[in-house]
Protein backbone atom coordinates (compact mmCIF):
# COMPACT_ATOMS: atom_id res chain seq x y z
CA UNK A 1 0.00 0.00 0.00
CA UNK A 2 2.90 2.29 0.79
CA UNK A 3 6.10 2.07 -1.18
CA UNK A 4 9.28 4.00 -0.53
CA UNK A 5 11.98 4.24 -3.17
CA UNK A 6 15.43 5.45 -2.22
CA UNK A 7 14.28 8.24 0.10
CA UNK A 8 16.88 10.84 0.91
CA UNK A 9 16.29 13.80 3.18
CA UNK A 10 18.69 16.53 4.21
CA UNK A 11 18.20 19.49 6.48
CA UNK A 12 20.76 21.91 5.14
CA UNK A 13 23.97 19.93 4.95
CA UNK A 14 22.80 17.38 7.49
CA UNK A 15 21.70 14.21 5.69
CA UNK A 16 19.11 12.57 7.91
CA UNK A 17 17.82 9.87 5.57
CA UNK A 18 20.41 8.25 3.35
CA UNK A 19 18.40 6.25 0.87
CA UNK A 20 15.59 4.21 2.32
CA UNK A 21 13.49 1.76 0.32
CA UNK A 22 10.77 -0.54 1.46
CA UNK A 23 7.15 -1.49 1.12
CA UNK A 24 4.25 -1.75 3.52
CA UNK A 25 1.39 -4.08 2.69
CA UNK A 26 -2.27 -3.19 3.24
CA UNK A 27 -3.37 -4.24 6.71
CA UNK A 28 0.14 -4.77 7.98
CA UNK A 29 1.45 -3.45 11.29
CA UNK A 30 4.97 -2.11 10.93
CA UNK A 31 7.08 -0.92 13.84
CA UNK A 32 9.94 1.47 13.14
CA UNK A 33 12.55 1.43 15.83
CA UNK A 34 16.05 2.76 16.25
CA UNK A 35 18.19 5.08 18.30
CA UNK A 36 17.25 8.70 18.89
CA UNK A 37 18.10 10.86 15.90
CA UNK A 38 18.24 7.96 13.47
CA UNK A 39 15.57 9.55 11.29
CA UNK A 40 12.46 7.60 12.34
CA UNK A 41 10.16 10.60 12.59
CA UNK A 42 11.53 12.13 9.42
CA UNK A 43 10.85 8.89 7.54
CA UNK A 44 7.35 8.59 8.94
CA UNK A 45 6.56 12.20 8.08
CA UNK A 46 7.78 11.62 4.54
CA UNK A 47 4.93 9.19 3.99
CA UNK A 48 2.28 11.93 4.23
CA UNK A 49 4.67 14.63 3.01
CA UNK A 50 4.80 16.61 6.22
CA UNK A 51 8.46 16.40 5.23
CA UNK A 52 9.30 16.56 1.55
CA UNK A 53 12.07 14.11 0.68
CA UNK A 54 15.10 15.69 -0.96
CA UNK A 55 15.03 12.83 -3.47
CA UNK A 56 13.35 9.49 -3.89
CA UNK A 57 9.75 8.48 -4.45
CA UNK A 58 6.81 7.75 -2.20
CA UNK A 59 3.89 5.73 -3.56
CA UNK A 60 0.54 5.49 -1.81
CA UNK A 61 -1.93 3.04 -3.36
CA UNK A 62 0.26 2.83 -6.41
CA UNK A 63 0.28 6.58 -7.01
CA UNK A 64 3.55 8.46 -6.82
CA UNK A 65 2.95 11.40 -4.50
CA UNK A 66 6.38 12.98 -4.74
CA UNK A 67 6.24 13.86 -8.44
CA UNK A 68 4.02 15.90 -10.66
CA UNK A 69 0.78 17.44 -9.58
CA UNK A 70 -0.70 15.44 -6.75
CA UNK A 71 -3.72 16.29 -4.66
CA UNK A 72 -1.81 15.90 -1.43
CA UNK A 73 -4.86 16.75 0.66
CA UNK A 74 -6.67 13.79 -0.85
CA UNK A 75 -3.71 11.52 -0.08
CA UNK A 76 -3.65 12.75 3.51
CA UNK A 77 -7.28 11.79 4.01
CA UNK A 78 -6.14 8.22 3.27
CA UNK A 79 -3.15 8.33 5.61
CA UNK A 80 -3.93 9.52 9.12
CA UNK A 81 -1.37 10.54 11.70
CA UNK A 82 -1.08 10.49 15.49
CA UNK A 83 1.57 12.68 17.09
CA UNK A 84 3.68 12.42 20.18
CA UNK A 85 2.29 15.72 21.46
CA UNK A 86 -1.35 14.84 20.55
CA UNK A 87 -1.88 18.19 18.80
CA UNK A 88 -5.59 18.32 19.53
CA UNK A 89 -7.21 21.63 18.64
CA UNK A 90 -7.56 23.28 22.05
CA UNK A 91 -10.41 25.60 21.08
CA UNK A 92 -12.68 22.75 20.03
CA UNK A 93 -14.38 20.14 22.18
CA UNK A 94 -13.32 16.52 21.87
CA UNK A 95 -16.25 15.79 19.59
CA UNK A 96 -15.61 18.86 17.45
CA UNK A 97 -11.98 17.82 17.11
CA UNK A 98 -13.13 14.48 15.76
CA UNK A 99 -15.86 15.67 13.39
CA UNK A 100 -14.27 18.81 11.97
CA UNK A 101 -12.35 17.14 9.15
CA UNK A 102 -15.09 14.68 8.15
CA UNK A 103 -17.47 17.62 7.79
CA UNK A 104 -15.12 20.09 6.14
CA UNK A 105 -12.96 17.78 4.09
CA UNK A 106 -15.19 14.82 3.36
CA UNK A 107 -18.36 16.96 3.23
CA UNK A 108 -20.13 14.58 5.56
CA UNK A 109 -23.37 15.91 7.03
CA UNK A 110 -23.03 17.17 10.60
CA UNK A 111 -25.50 14.60 11.84
CA UNK A 112 -23.72 11.71 10.22
CA UNK A 113 -20.36 13.00 11.45
CA UNK A 114 -21.65 13.32 15.00
CA UNK A 115 -22.87 9.74 15.00
CA UNK A 116 -19.52 8.59 13.68
CA UNK A 117 -17.62 10.79 16.16
CA UNK A 118 -19.62 9.59 19.15
CA UNK A 119 -19.12 5.98 18.12
CA UNK A 120 -15.39 6.42 17.79
CA UNK A 121 -15.06 8.29 21.06
CA UNK A 122 -17.08 5.60 22.78
CA UNK A 123 -14.76 3.03 21.31
CA UNK A 124 -11.68 4.72 22.74
CA UNK A 125 -13.41 5.12 26.10
CA UNK A 126 -14.20 8.83 25.88
CA UNK A 127 -17.96 8.63 25.61
CA UNK A 128 -18.22 10.79 28.73
CA UNK A 129 -15.89 13.47 27.40
CA UNK A 130 -17.60 14.49 24.17
CA UNK A 131 -18.00 18.11 25.17
CA UNK A 132 -14.81 18.53 27.15
CA UNK A 133 -12.07 20.81 25.88
CA UNK A 134 -8.63 19.23 25.46
CA UNK A 135 -6.92 21.26 28.22
CA UNK A 136 -9.22 19.46 30.66
CA UNK A 137 -8.24 15.98 29.48
CA UNK A 138 -5.40 13.86 30.82
CA UNK A 139 -2.54 12.95 28.51
CA UNK A 140 -3.90 9.48 27.91
CA UNK A 141 -7.35 10.83 27.15
CA UNK A 142 -5.88 13.39 24.76
CA UNK A 143 -4.03 10.74 22.84
CA UNK A 144 -7.08 8.52 22.64
CA UNK A 145 -9.09 11.46 21.34
CA UNK A 146 -6.35 12.14 18.79
CA UNK A 147 -6.58 8.55 17.61
CA UNK A 148 -10.34 8.88 17.26
CA UNK A 149 -9.81 12.09 15.29
CA UNK A 150 -7.49 10.32 12.85
CA UNK A 151 -9.88 7.37 12.53
CA UNK A 152 -12.82 9.63 11.78
CA UNK A 153 -11.42 10.19 8.30
CA UNK A 154 -11.62 6.43 7.79
CA UNK A 155 -8.05 6.28 6.53
CA UNK A 156 -6.49 3.26 4.91
CA UNK A 157 -3.34 3.74 6.91
CA UNK A 158 -2.41 5.47 10.12
CA UNK A 159 1.02 6.71 11.18
CA UNK A 160 1.95 6.86 14.85
CA UNK A 161 4.98 8.88 15.92
CA UNK A 162 5.88 7.75 19.43
CA UNK A 163 2.27 7.89 20.59
CA UNK A 164 3.12 7.17 24.21
CA UNK A 165 6.41 9.01 24.69
CA UNK A 166 4.84 12.15 26.12
CA UNK A 167 2.64 10.27 28.58
CA UNK A 168 3.01 9.60 32.27
CA UNK A 169 3.80 5.90 32.77
CA UNK A 170 0.40 5.07 34.24
CA UNK A 171 -1.33 6.28 31.06
CA UNK A 172 0.78 4.40 28.56
CA UNK A 173 -1.23 1.22 28.86
CA UNK A 174 -4.64 2.72 28.05
CA UNK A 175 -3.28 4.20 24.83
CA UNK A 176 -1.42 1.06 23.81
CA UNK A 177 -4.60 -0.94 24.38
CA UNK A 178 -6.49 1.29 21.97
CA UNK A 179 -3.75 0.90 19.37
CA UNK A 180 -3.63 -2.86 19.87
CA UNK A 181 -7.38 -3.14 19.37
CA UNK A 182 -6.96 -1.35 16.07
CA UNK A 183 -4.21 -3.61 14.81
CA UNK A 184 -5.15 -6.30 12.29
CA UNK A 185 -8.58 -4.86 11.62
CA UNK A 186 -7.62 -4.13 8.02
CA UNK A 187 -6.03 -0.74 8.56
CA UNK A 188 -2.34 -0.37 7.77
CA UNK A 189 -0.33 0.84 10.75
CA UNK A 190 3.15 2.31 10.90
CA UNK A 191 4.30 2.90 14.45
CA UNK A 192 7.48 4.63 15.55
CA UNK A 193 7.98 3.49 19.11
CA UNK A 194 10.42 2.95 21.93
CA UNK A 195 8.06 0.44 23.56
CA UNK A 196 9.83 -2.78 22.61
CA UNK A 197 7.40 -5.09 24.38
CA UNK A 198 4.53 -3.48 22.54
CA UNK A 199 6.32 -3.64 19.17
CA UNK A 200 7.08 -7.30 19.71
CA UNK A 201 3.47 -8.04 20.60
CA UNK A 202 1.55 -6.19 17.86
CA UNK A 203 3.92 -5.64 14.96
CA UNK A 204 4.10 -7.99 12.02
CA UNK A 205 7.31 -6.47 10.84
CA UNK A 206 10.07 -4.29 12.17
CA UNK A 207 12.26 -1.75 10.46
CA UNK A 208 15.40 -0.97 12.36
CA UNK A 209 16.82 2.43 11.44
CA UNK A 210 20.28 3.64 12.31
CA UNK A 211 21.95 6.83 11.13
CA UNK A 212 19.51 7.34 8.32
CA UNK A 213 19.73 3.83 6.91
CA UNK A 214 17.26 0.98 7.00
CA UNK A 215 19.61 -1.49 8.61
CA UNK A 216 17.18 -4.31 9.14
CA UNK A 217 13.77 -5.20 7.71
CA UNK A 218 12.42 -8.43 9.15
CA UNK A 219 9.45 -10.03 10.83
CA UNK A 220 8.94 -8.95 14.41
CA UNK A 221 9.51 -12.47 15.60
CA UNK A 222 12.87 -12.94 13.95
CA UNK A 223 13.97 -9.39 14.76
CA UNK A 224 13.44 -9.74 18.48
CA UNK A 225 14.60 -13.34 18.71
CA UNK A 226 17.62 -13.15 16.49
CA UNK A 227 18.48 -9.78 14.94
CA UNK A 228 20.67 -10.36 11.93
CA UNK A 229 22.86 -7.26 12.19
CA UNK A 230 25.25 -6.45 14.98
CA UNK A 231 23.91 -2.88 15.17
CA UNK A 232 20.41 -4.14 15.89
CA UNK A 233 21.82 -6.60 18.41
CA UNK A 234 23.67 -3.82 20.15
CA UNK A 235 20.57 -1.63 20.19
CA UNK A 236 18.35 -4.35 21.61
CA UNK A 237 20.86 -5.22 24.30
CA UNK A 238 20.83 -1.60 25.40
CA UNK A 239 17.05 -1.13 25.50
CA UNK A 240 15.79 -4.51 26.68
CA UNK B 1 -5.45 85.07 27.40
CA UNK B 2 -9.18 85.09 27.18
CA UNK B 3 -11.12 81.86 27.00
CA UNK B 4 -14.77 81.98 26.28
CA UNK B 5 -16.41 78.61 26.00
CA UNK B 6 -19.85 80.16 26.21
CA UNK B 7 -19.44 81.68 22.80
CA UNK B 8 -18.92 78.32 21.14
CA UNK B 9 -21.40 76.46 23.33
CA UNK B 10 -24.14 76.49 20.67
CA UNK B 11 -21.69 74.91 18.22
CA UNK B 12 -20.78 72.02 20.49
CA UNK B 13 -23.54 69.72 19.20
CA UNK B 14 -22.21 70.35 15.72
CA UNK B 15 -18.76 69.21 16.78
CA UNK B 16 -20.27 66.24 18.61
CA UNK B 17 -21.84 65.29 15.30
CA UNK B 18 -18.34 64.46 14.16
CA UNK B 19 -18.15 61.54 16.60
CA UNK B 20 -20.12 59.10 14.44
CA UNK B 21 -18.12 60.23 11.44
CA UNK B 22 -14.79 59.68 13.17
CA UNK B 23 -15.96 56.39 14.65
CA UNK B 24 -17.29 55.11 11.36
CA UNK B 25 -13.95 55.76 9.66
CA UNK B 26 -12.18 54.01 12.50
CA UNK B 27 -14.43 51.01 12.89
CA UNK B 28 -14.96 50.27 9.21
CA UNK B 29 -11.26 50.69 8.46
CA UNK B 30 -10.11 48.51 11.34
CA UNK B 31 -12.56 45.75 10.40
CA UNK B 32 -11.64 45.82 6.72
CA UNK B 33 -7.99 46.34 7.66
CA UNK B 34 -8.14 43.24 9.83
CA UNK B 35 -9.44 41.11 6.97
CA UNK B 36 -6.88 42.59 4.57
CA UNK B 37 -4.13 42.23 7.18
CA UNK B 38 -5.09 38.61 7.77
CA UNK B 39 -4.85 37.87 4.04
CA UNK B 40 -1.46 39.57 3.90
CA UNK B 41 -0.32 37.61 6.95
CA UNK B 42 -1.42 34.33 5.32
CA UNK B 43 0.73 35.28 2.33
CA UNK B 44 3.66 36.04 4.62
CA UNK B 45 3.58 32.73 6.47
CA UNK B 46 2.60 30.72 3.39
CA UNK B 47 4.80 28.79 1.03
CA UNK B 48 4.28 30.73 -2.17
CA UNK B 49 7.32 33.01 -2.57
CA UNK B 50 5.78 35.61 -4.93
CA UNK B 51 2.89 36.16 -2.52
CA UNK B 52 5.32 36.45 0.36
CA UNK B 53 7.44 38.99 -1.50
CA UNK B 54 4.38 40.98 -2.45
CA UNK B 55 3.08 41.05 1.13
CA UNK B 56 6.45 42.07 2.54
CA UNK B 57 6.97 44.74 -0.09
CA UNK B 58 3.46 46.06 0.37
CA UNK B 59 3.92 46.30 4.12
CA UNK B 60 7.21 48.13 3.86
CA UNK B 61 5.71 50.68 1.46
CA UNK B 62 2.73 51.46 3.65
CA UNK B 63 4.79 51.57 6.82
CA UNK B 64 7.57 53.53 5.17
CA UNK B 65 5.55 56.49 3.88
CA UNK B 66 3.39 59.06 5.66
CA UNK B 67 -0.27 58.20 6.02
CA UNK B 68 -1.15 61.75 5.00
CA UNK B 69 0.72 61.29 1.74
CA UNK B 70 -1.12 58.03 1.09
CA UNK B 71 -4.43 59.69 1.75
CA UNK B 72 -3.80 62.67 -0.51
CA UNK B 73 -2.39 60.45 -3.20
CA UNK B 74 -5.43 58.19 -3.20
CA UNK B 75 -7.88 61.07 -3.04
CA UNK B 76 -6.30 63.46 -5.53
CA UNK B 77 -4.36 61.16 -7.80
CA UNK B 78 -6.90 58.42 -8.32
CA UNK B 79 -8.95 60.22 -11.00
CA UNK B 80 -5.79 60.63 -13.04
CA UNK B 81 -4.84 56.97 -12.74
CA UNK B 82 -8.08 55.02 -12.65
CA UNK B 83 -10.45 57.64 -13.99
CA UNK B 84 -12.67 57.56 -10.93
CA UNK B 85 -12.92 60.16 -8.23
CA UNK B 86 -13.34 58.75 -4.75
CA UNK B 87 -15.55 60.56 -2.27
CA UNK B 88 -13.90 61.65 1.04
CA UNK B 89 -15.50 58.66 2.62
CA UNK B 90 -14.26 56.17 0.04
CA UNK B 91 -10.76 57.64 -0.10
CA UNK B 92 -10.57 57.71 3.70
CA UNK B 93 -11.79 54.18 4.20
CA UNK B 94 -9.60 52.87 1.41
CA UNK B 95 -6.46 54.57 2.68
CA UNK B 96 -6.98 53.68 6.32
CA UNK B 97 -7.82 50.09 5.39
CA UNK B 98 -4.77 49.67 3.19
CA UNK B 99 -2.59 51.29 5.83
CA UNK B 100 -3.89 49.49 8.90
CA UNK B 101 -3.86 46.24 6.92
CA UNK B 102 -0.10 46.65 6.59
CA UNK B 103 0.41 47.22 10.31
CA UNK B 104 -2.07 44.56 11.39
CA UNK B 105 -0.57 41.97 9.06
CA UNK B 106 2.63 42.12 11.09
CA UNK B 107 0.75 41.56 14.34
CA UNK B 108 -1.34 38.79 12.82
CA UNK B 109 1.80 37.16 11.47
CA UNK B 110 3.25 37.24 14.97
CA UNK B 111 0.07 35.74 16.39
CA UNK B 112 0.08 32.96 13.82
CA UNK B 113 3.71 32.16 14.57
CA UNK B 114 2.91 31.98 18.26
CA UNK B 115 0.58 29.02 17.66
CA UNK B 116 2.32 25.69 18.21
CA UNK B 117 3.40 24.27 14.86
CA UNK B 118 1.97 20.89 15.80
CA UNK B 119 -1.45 22.43 15.20
CA UNK B 120 -0.64 23.07 11.57
CA UNK B 121 0.82 19.59 11.18
CA UNK B 122 -2.18 17.88 12.75
CA UNK B 123 -4.53 19.85 10.53
CA UNK B 124 -2.47 19.12 7.42
CA UNK B 125 -2.39 15.42 8.28
CA UNK B 126 -6.19 15.40 8.22
CA UNK B 127 -6.21 16.70 4.66
CA UNK B 128 -7.60 20.11 5.60
CA UNK B 129 -6.83 22.84 3.07
CA UNK B 130 -4.53 25.73 3.93
CA UNK B 131 -7.18 28.48 3.91
CA UNK B 132 -9.46 26.45 6.19
CA UNK B 133 -6.59 25.65 8.55
CA UNK B 134 -5.81 29.33 8.85
CA UNK B 135 -9.40 30.37 9.36
CA UNK B 136 -10.64 27.63 11.68
CA UNK B 137 -7.56 26.26 13.44
CA UNK B 138 -4.75 28.79 13.55
CA UNK B 139 -6.48 32.18 13.64
CA UNK B 140 -8.87 31.36 16.51
CA UNK B 141 -5.83 30.43 18.60
CA UNK B 142 -3.77 33.37 17.43
CA UNK B 143 -6.50 35.87 18.24
CA UNK B 144 -5.50 36.01 21.89
CA UNK B 145 -2.12 37.41 20.95
CA UNK B 146 -3.55 39.57 18.18
CA UNK B 147 -6.42 41.18 20.06
CA UNK B 148 -4.38 43.66 22.13
CA UNK B 149 -2.63 44.93 19.02
CA UNK B 150 -5.95 45.17 17.25
CA UNK B 151 -7.15 47.52 19.98
CA UNK B 152 -3.94 49.54 19.77
CA UNK B 153 -4.38 49.83 16.04
CA UNK B 154 -7.94 51.05 16.60
CA UNK B 155 -6.67 53.71 18.97
CA UNK B 156 -4.01 54.83 16.52
CA UNK B 157 -6.49 54.91 13.72
CA UNK B 158 -9.03 56.80 15.77
CA UNK B 159 -6.49 59.56 16.19
CA UNK B 160 -5.08 59.37 12.70
CA UNK B 161 -8.53 59.46 11.17
CA UNK B 162 -8.34 63.19 11.90
CA UNK B 163 -6.28 63.39 8.73
CA UNK B 164 -9.51 62.94 6.82
CA UNK B 165 -10.30 66.56 7.65
CA UNK B 166 -7.47 67.57 5.35
CA UNK B 167 -9.37 66.36 2.32
CA UNK B 168 -12.69 67.53 3.71
CA UNK B 169 -14.31 64.65 5.59
CA UNK B 170 -16.65 66.14 8.20
CA UNK B 171 -15.13 64.44 11.24
CA UNK B 172 -14.56 65.86 14.71
CA UNK B 173 -11.47 67.87 13.79
CA UNK B 174 -12.93 69.25 10.58
CA UNK B 175 -16.04 70.45 12.38
CA UNK B 176 -13.99 72.03 15.15
CA UNK B 177 -12.03 73.87 12.48
CA UNK B 178 -15.22 75.07 10.84
CA UNK B 179 -16.49 76.43 14.12
CA UNK B 180 -13.13 78.06 14.76
CA UNK B 181 -13.16 79.82 11.43
CA UNK B 182 -16.69 80.96 11.82
CA UNK B 183 -16.29 82.33 15.36
CA UNK B 184 -12.70 83.55 14.98
CA UNK B 185 -11.83 81.48 18.04
CA UNK B 186 -9.41 78.63 17.68
CA UNK B 187 -8.59 77.55 21.15
CA UNK B 188 -12.00 76.60 22.45
CA UNK B 189 -13.32 74.43 19.61
CA UNK B 190 -10.00 72.65 19.26
CA UNK B 191 -9.96 71.97 22.98
CA UNK B 192 -13.43 70.47 22.66
CA UNK B 193 -12.23 68.31 19.77
CA UNK B 194 -9.15 67.23 21.71
CA UNK B 195 -11.29 66.33 24.68
CA UNK B 196 -13.57 64.23 22.50
CA UNK B 197 -10.68 62.30 21.02
CA UNK B 198 -9.23 61.80 24.46
CA UNK B 199 -12.48 60.46 25.89
CA UNK B 200 -12.97 58.07 22.98
CA UNK B 201 -9.43 56.78 23.34
CA UNK B 202 -9.90 56.31 27.08
CA UNK B 203 -13.07 54.31 26.50
CA UNK B 204 -11.25 52.07 24.05
CA UNK B 205 -8.29 51.66 26.39
CA UNK B 206 -10.48 50.70 29.31
CA UNK B 207 -12.43 48.27 27.17
CA UNK B 208 -9.18 46.75 25.99
CA UNK B 209 -7.95 46.31 29.53
CA UNK B 210 -11.14 44.56 30.59
CA UNK B 211 -10.95 42.35 27.55
CA UNK B 212 -7.36 41.42 28.22
CA UNK B 213 -8.20 40.54 31.78
CA UNK B 214 -11.03 38.34 30.59
CA UNK B 215 -8.79 36.63 28.06
CA UNK B 216 -6.22 35.93 30.71
CA UNK B 217 -8.70 34.23 33.01
CA UNK B 218 -10.45 32.15 30.33
N1 LIG C 1 13.08 20.39 10.78
C1 LIG C 1 14.34 20.01 11.02
N2 LIG C 1 15.38 20.84 10.78
C2 LIG C 1 16.65 20.46 11.00
N3 LIG C 1 17.00 19.26 11.47
C3 LIG C 1 16.03 18.37 11.74
C4 LIG C 1 14.64 18.70 11.53
N4 LIG C 1 13.90 17.63 11.87
C5 LIG C 1 14.77 16.67 12.28
N5 LIG C 1 16.04 17.12 12.21
C6 LIG C 1 17.24 16.35 12.54
O1 LIG C 1 17.18 15.13 11.87
C7 LIG C 1 17.70 14.06 12.67
C8 LIG C 1 16.70 12.95 12.73
O2 LIG C 1 15.54 13.43 13.36
P1 LIG C 1 14.28 12.53 13.63
O3 LIG C 1 13.33 13.35 14.38
O4 LIG C 1 13.82 11.93 12.35
O5 LIG C 1 14.89 11.38 14.54
P2 LIG C 1 14.14 10.28 15.37
O6 LIG C 1 14.73 8.99 14.96
O7 LIG C 1 12.68 10.44 15.25
O8 LIG C 1 14.60 10.59 16.84
P3 LIG C 1 13.80 10.53 18.23
O9 LIG C 1 13.79 9.10 18.64
O10 LIG C 1 14.60 11.37 19.14
O11 LIG C 1 12.43 11.07 17.96
C9 LIG C 1 18.03 14.69 14.01
O12 LIG C 1 19.43 14.90 14.06
C10 LIG C 1 17.30 16.00 14.00
O13 LIG C 1 18.01 16.96 14.72
MG1 LIG D 1 11.10 11.10 16.54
Amino acid sequence: MILLEDIHKSFGTHEVLKGISGGIVQGEVLAIIGPSGSGKSTLLRSINLLETPTSGKVFVDGVCITEGRVDIEKVRTKVGMVFQQFNLFPHMTTLENVIYAPIKVKKMSRKEAETLGKNLLNKVGLGEKLHTYPPHLSGGQKQRAAIARALAMEPEAILFDEPTSALDPEMVKEVLTVIKDLAHTGITMVIVTHEMGFAREVADRVWFLDEGLLVEDSTAKSFFEAPSTSRAQGFLEKVL
Amino acid sequence: MMLDFERIWPSVPYILGGIPVTLSYTIVSVCLGFIWGALLAFCKVGHIPPLRWFADFYTSIFRGTPLLLQLILIYHASPQVIGYKFSFWEAGILTFTLNSGAYLSEHIRGGINSVDKGQMEAALSLGISYPLIMKDIILPQAIRTILPSLVNESIDLLKESALISVIGGADILWRANEVAAEKYAYFEPLIVAGLLYYILVMILTTGARLLEKKLKTS
